[in-house]
């Protein structure tokens, strides 16, 4: 078609099973069923690009007709985009353990319900337990004549136990999703944990903020690689200016111990086959050593801002792909965890997330854990809860003085630009001087 | 051709499940919209939407289902799927859907000026642009974005109300240095919003961020813009008003009805009949008719929100306070318009820390109301004027004590999505400086 330099079809159809139990009632379960593509054409000066429900894959003219209904948008666009050439290939999607589709929701509803009594304990007040299965059947076609087609399946839990006591209201949250298959099963013990923290946090005291040494868990040090650097390094961000990452190629910004990676290829709840352009995932180095080494990439922002790799283009359901994080990790150091804290000496341990936020351009990072404990003579002695972190990305990250040899991940989502899609953070322990920490507590 | 011809098959679907389950209620909507991105100065670009979804939700001898589809010819097979999942619910006191009301046609939230075109969107962003111009802060990105959506419930007691809303949607954001500014406004009356201004501050504040200072640690008097304003209460405050939190213990407010829990010239309530305001709607999402609905008056908490679910459940009455995110899932307990009132008075005159925004309201705790969120585009304020940035420091404290702290409320008013705000006073707050 005349004026079209590329286009490309990402066609997801669905369906999502969820159960909702609340205090022993099941609140609502089934499943629903969804059908959603974009069509994205490259005219001369930018893009154009339909948003489609209820899509009925077509040919010929009536798939035409969807063209030069983009190129008719795309011509109100001003900017030359030019896609950087990027390796297309797709990989294997993991085998899962058990098929959750195999499984009924009737014996779903029940396990589920298993792990939400087991939350019981005489000072909580509310259980609630959800479960999700999301089915993606993703087909992607391009007018370079790449086409890809697989199927993924993302499920798990979330259970919620709150505690009470003369008006104090606590809670304790945990988590289990999954890319390699069904795993409500023999879980009643995160229901367990859930309560126990809910009813401890009940007598914690509250953190008094300042400057001290902080202990990370690697869920939260996951967070923080996730907020604190891997928006910073979203190739789109730093073409628009809108990241402190610009223009430091090569400068140490952090610690020699610490490297930073996000890779989409790993079998992890961010993991993706291909990318949302059909490009080939590929592991990023974003700091190496310190040093800021690679950004992610479309394949629009690796030819407008170079340094990197394309394969980062994700996108929900039937929205216009956009430059994302998958997995990102901490790279695991050599330090023991005994070291770590006999290193802190005095300070504090924090313990699991409740999310972050990151102004990039601003590079300033804000984050919540779940609950902590104070670090004396380098023991965990009283638990404290309600406390945050926050810093500047360029300040903060040559405090990590010491990486632990124990790297977990942790699955989530991530929001941006309206779109929230699956990922996995992760880290070793991690000491952190200097860290910024936020309580309501006063000497 | 009529709207209720063209969805004829939403009358098929409810004398299907009427074979089976005791009530359906149907909630379908078909919408479009425009938008154009700005990458830097530039439009990278233009989007359309072709929106459609259906959500069906059964209920039989108190046990509810519901299911939902974006393909509305399979109507036949959500429905199934919507009584298959009501068999797993656990039954509930139920005293039936609504009956059908008479009430006005004429919509609240709709304009029928709004041409949902590419180049209306063009227009928008050059006059963003054109205010983004009075600073020289460079502008990073933006949106704007026009919308427009036919919203139809239908149930078995004979209800069919069908309502229209647009939507008209600008953000613009920018950087000077290090120092970042953003600024939005939305509405769904095209001459509510006002793109020059929306650039213009966004540069603006970029702009006269620059160059902060330290804050030393301590409590000082703040002002709460309606955005850092709306970040905590719309995290925190709101969800602890729903009557479902309330009955689960999941609410920090349950046993303080008839107590003061707030400053007493403080007065919350929900007025979903405002008209041009963004919520308005004459009926819920369950086709219960709308009504103010007093939360807390001069600082006394009256009442909680409640949807039929959760009323037929603890013996209360619904306050039509039932919204759906989307087509899909149940409809749940929200607001329409959510208003915070009071007596107006000057709130700058003396010196106090303004706070345009904060980062992390999310990840305060909604139980027991504490937070520490980040400051963004904080200055000292005195007479009205802003005066020196502040660089970079944390705000923390309890969402619910500072309400009690409220010291006084700006004469305007700003919407922020279905919240209309003044700028907040609050007296002693914790500032940690870095």
């Amino acid at each position: 078609m005349p004026g079209v330099h590329y286009y490309d079809l990402r066609h997801v159809t669905g369906q999502v099973t969820h159960i909702d139990i609340d205090n022993g009632v099941v609140e609502s379960a089934g499943t629903s069923f969804f059908n959603k593509a974009v069509i994205r054409v490259l005219h001369k000066t930018g893009w154009g690009v339909l948003q489609i429900d209820n899509y009925t894959p077509c040919h010929g003219k009536k798939f035409n007709t969807f063209l030069e209904s983009a190129c008719r948008l795309a011509r109100i666009t001003q900017e030359n985009v030019i896609l950087g050439e990027a390796p297309h290939g797709m990989l294997a999607v993991p085998f899962m353990k058990e098929d959750p589709r195999n499984v009924s929701i009737e014996e779903k509803s029940s396990l589920l319900s298993e792990i939400e009594m087991a939350a019981q304990h005489p000072l909580v007040v509310n259980r609630r337990a959800n479960f999700i299965e999301k089915i993606e059947h993703v087909q992607f076609t391009d007018s370079s004549e790449n086409e890809y087609s697989y199927e993924m399946c993302r499920s798990g839990f979330n259970v919620l136990a709150v505690a009470s006591l003369h008006g104090n209201v606590q809670m304790g949250y945990e988590r289990e999703h999954s890319i390699h298959g069904f795993n409500l099963r023999h879980q009643q013990s995160q229901g367990k944990k859930a309560a126990d923290i809910a009813a401890a946090l009940l007598d914690a005291g509250i953190a008094k903020s300042g400057k001290m040494r902080a202990v990370l868990d690697p869920e939260l040090a996951g967070v923080f690689a996730h907020e604190a650097v891997g928006h910073a390094s979203e190739g789109d961000l730093v073409k628009e200016g809108n990241s402190v990452l610009k223009g430091k190629t090569g400068q140490k910004i952090g610690n020699e111990n610490l490297t930073i990676i996000d890779d989409p290829g790993i079998h992890e709840f961010g993991f993706d086959p291909v990318d949302a352009e059909g490009v080939a995932v590929r592991r990023t180095e974003i700091i190496k050593k310190g040093v800021v080494n690679a950004f992610l990439h479309n394949r629009e922002t690796l030819s407008s801002v170079g340094n990197g790799v394309a394969g980062h283009a994700r996108a929900m359901p039937g929205e216009p792909p956009l430059v994302r994080m998958s997995n990102t990790f901490i790279e695991a150091g050599d330090a023991t965890e005994r070291e770590i804290f006999e290193e802190c000496r005095n300070g504090i341990f924090l313990k699991g997330s409740r999310g972050g936020q990151v102004d990039p351009g601003r590079g300033i990072f804000q984050f919540n854990a779940e609950y902590g404990y104070l670090i004396e003579k380098g023991e965990c002695t009283t638990m404290v809860r309600d406390v945050s972190l926050s810093g500047e990305i360029l300040m903060t990250l040559h405090g990590i003085t010491l990486c632990g040899n124990n790297r977990t991940m942790s699955p989530g989502y991530c929001g941006k630009g309206g779109q929230s899609v699956p990922v996995s953070d992760g880290a070793p322990h991690i000491l952190l001087c200097d860290a910024v920490v936020g309580g309501s507590g006063v000497d | 051709m009529r709207w209720w011809v063209a969805v004829a098959w939403i009358d098929k679907l409810i004398r299907e499940a009427q074979k089976t389950v005791d009530d359906v209620e149907v909630f379908y909507v078909k919408g479009t919209s425009v938008s154009a991105d700005l990458k830097q100065k530039k439009v990278a670009l233009a989007t359309t939407s072709e929106d459609c979804g259906l959500g069906i939700r059964t209920i039989h001898e108190g046990r509810i289902g519901s299911s939902s589809t974006n393909n509305v010819s399979q109507w036949l097979e959500c429905l199934n799927a919507a009584i298959a999942s009501g068999k797993l619910a656990t039954p509930q006191d139920w005293g039936g859907l609504p009956d059908i009301v008479q009430l006005s046609r004429t919509s609240l939230s709709f304009d029928a000026s709004i041409r949902i075109e590419p180049l209306v969107v063009i227009d928008l962003i050059e006059k963003m642009l054109e205010g983004a111009a009075e600073h020289p802060a460079e502008v990073t990105a933006g949106t704007a974005s026009l919308s427009s959506a036919t919203v139809t419930l239908a149930n078995s007691k004979g209800v069919r109300y069908s309502d229209r809303h647009t939507g008209v949607s600008l953000s613009l954001e920018a950087i000077h240095e290090q120092s970042t500014g953003y600024e939005f406004d939305h509405s769904c009356f095209f001459d509510n919003v006002d793109p020059v201004s929306v650039g213009e501050m966004a540069t603006f504040f970029a702009m006269e961020s620059d160059n902060g200072k330290d804050v030393a640690t301590g409590e000082y008097d703040i002002l709460l813009s309606p955005l850092a304003y709306g970040e905590l209460l719309g995290n925190v405050f709101i969800p602890a008003l729903s009557g479902r939190n309330v009955h689960a213990g999941r609410s920090r407010l349950a046993q303080s009805q008839g107590e003061t829990v707030t400053d007493s010239q403080i007065s919350m309530y929900d007025d979903p009949l405002l008209i041009k305001a963004n919520g308005s709607v004459r009926w819920d999402a369950e086709g219960t008719p709308t009504r103010r609905v007093d939360f807390i008056n001069e600082g006394i908490l009256e009442t909680f929100a409640y949807d039929l679910k959760t009323a037929y459940r603890f013996g209360k009455t619904s306050t039509a306070s039932a919204i759906r995110g989307g087509f899909g899932g149940l409809p749940s307990i929200g607001h329409h318009n959510f208003v915070v009132d009071g007596k107006r008075n000057e709130v700058s005159d003396e010196r106090v820390v303004y706070i345009h925004n904060v980062v992390g309201a999310h990840t305060a705790n909604p139980m027991s109301g504490e937070f520490s969120v980040e400051l963004s585009n904080a200055f000292w304020m005195e007479g009205g004027e802003f005066d020196v940035p502040i660089r970079s420091a944390m705000l923390s404290g309890n969402v619910f004590d500072m309400h009690q702290n409220i010291s006084g409320l700006s004469k305007e008013s700003r919407a922020i999505g279905s919240m209309i705000l003044p700028s907040v006073k609050i007296n002693k707050q914790r500032i940690i400086g870095k």
